[in-house]
């Protein structure tokens, strides 16, 4: 499929327009068919820039121009939109501020012994984790069913870290730098949801009790 | 844990699988640290690793064989000391990497360093004749086969002895696991001379058939520390003729029971 040269992107801040190609009357052609088509949609929303990097500074600010005159885009600031341009490309790579705590990555069904899962986010089981089975993550992991293997997260820094599981019996368990082993000989089962996080520079393990 | 000790390296194989090396390693390995010496238990089984799991040491690996062999961590961070002995250790396998992790010389390397710590290094063979047996061997002083009486098993043990011989081990000693008296006696399982004629070599024990050694691999706890079954004595004695002490075999057909109940059992069998 032929890429689009000229495309809106949305972030946190309004949208601003991401040109490919360097041929000037082409794109300013695909520009026009683009809003035409769409022109509602742009209509009040906050406009950050172009980001263009097959153009020169005159053709950005060309672009810039017609979007402004012709099509009465807002905007965001009366700044050089090249100086905007060059710090959306900044912002390109954060995703959102809704998200600091990171990627989740989602697992179905039975991880095995043997398996190692390594994540830099959360990690949510939708499953069992058996024993011999190792989970790595620097956010937090959760495991909607028995967790029996080896649970780390917050690796590299994440002290708020926690981990929850339906059935919580890990062989070893590390939150952050800390790291704890279950009870030599049988443990007593609880049956229900537990919680583990670091608290006064240890892991505690308490149940899961939902304010109800 | 001193240093400049010298120890020896004893490989535990048997060419099949399931005829009970993994049990072996961890009573003998328990067995010697009981007789006072200073014990290391290798599992060389990388990728399907159990000895941890019999000595009840599961949940207390952090670093194992290959992280000590790749450099990854210190040996004595890899060494695991057992809960009950303090002179026994573990140095368990990798789970999540394959028998390709290690080569043969660097078993040696590995061996060699752990002979200036312990007195004996007991080292738990994968089943089979390929590479993880090959890395197995490669540090070892002396080789202990297991097999089953059963034909299967006596044949692999003799394929096995034959290559330990090219590779230069030399007289290895026998281990006879889960005999069954009354069935030898009804002739319907092979003898421990049957077998001894077939391999030719020193018997080093013969270990009954046991309930209690499902049990107590179950509760991670090698028989041979409560010793209230035949098969602990049994391999509390192999333990003690590995040191070098003169120890009759263990009367097998007194099954764990008294001979009264054993009266009584044949008064009412009828």
């Amino acid at each position: 499929m032929k890429r689009d040269m000229v495309t809106f992107k949305g972030i946190n801040e309004g949208i601003y327009l991401e040109v490919y190609g360097s041929d000037i009357e082409l794109i300013k052609k695909e520009l026009d068919e683009k809003i035409s088509k769409q022109l509602n949609f742009f209509q009040g929303m906050k406009f950050l820039g172009v980001k263009a990097e097959g153009l020169t500074p005159e053709q950005v600010l060309e672009i810039s121009l017609i979007l402004k005159y012709k099509y009465d885009f807002v905007f965001d600031t009366e700044e050089d939109p090249l100086n905007r341009a060059s710090k959306i490309f900044v912002e390109k790579d954060r995703i959102s501020d809704d998200l600091s705590e990171g990627m989740t990555k989602f697992l179905y069904g039975t991880l095995r012994s043997g398996q190692v899962i390594e994540y830099n986010g959360n990690i949510v089981v939708v499953g069992d984790v058996n024993p011999g089975a190792v989970l790595k993550a620097t956010g937090n992991i959760i495991v909607l069913g028995v967790l029996k293997g080896v649970a780390y997260a917050g690796l590299g820094g994440n002290n708020d870290a926690i981990v929850a599981a339906y059935d919580f019996m890990p062989t070893q368990l590390k939150i952050n730098d800390i790291i704890v082993r279950a009870p030599d000989g049988g443990i007593s089962q609880y049956r229900s949801p537990e919680v583990a996080k670091i608290y006064d520079g240890e892991i505690i393990i308490e149940p899961y009790l939902p304010n109800k | 844990m001193e240093n400049e000790k010298k120890g020896t390296a004893i490989v535990i194989t048997s060419g099949k699988g399931g005829v009970g090396k993994t049990t072996t390693s961890a009573n003998v390995g328990s067995g010697l640290a009981i007789l006072g010496k200073s014990v290391v238990v290798v599992d060389a089984d990388i990728g399907l690793r159990n000895l941890d799991v019999v000595l009840g040491l599961e949940n207390r690996i952090v670093y194992d064989i290959v992280d000590v062999v790749e450099k990854n961590c210190r040996l004595k961070q890899g060494l695991i000391r057992d809960k009950r002995f303090d002179n026994l250790y573990l140095l368990p396998a990798a789970q999540t990497r394959d028998k390709s992790a290690i080569k043969p010389e660097q078993m040696i390397e590995l061996i060699n360093e752990l002979k200036e710590i312990f007195d004996y290094i007991i080292i738990d063979c994968p089943a089979g004749i390929e590479q993880g047996f090959q890395y197995s061997i490669a540090g070892a002083d002396q080789a202990i086969i297991v097999t089953t009486p059963e034909i299967s098993a006596v044949r692999d043990a003799d394929r096995v002895i034959g290559i330990l011989e090219a590779k230069g081990l030399h007289n290895p000693k026998l281990i006879i696991n889960r005999i069954r008296p009354e069935m030898v006696k009804r002739g319907d399982m092979m003898n421990r001379e049957d077998i001894e004629d077939i391999l030719a070599i020193d018997l080093l024990g013969i270990v009954p058939d046991d309930e209690e050694i499902v049990i107590s691999t179950n509760k991670g706890e090698p028989a041979v520390i409560e010793r209230r079954s035949l098969a602990g004595n049994a391999y509390m004695n192999i333990s003690r003729r590995i040191i070098g002490e003169e120890v009759e075999l263990l009367d097998l057909d007194n099954n764990g029971e008294g001979k009264f109940t054993k009266i009584l059992k044949l008064l009412f069998s009828k």
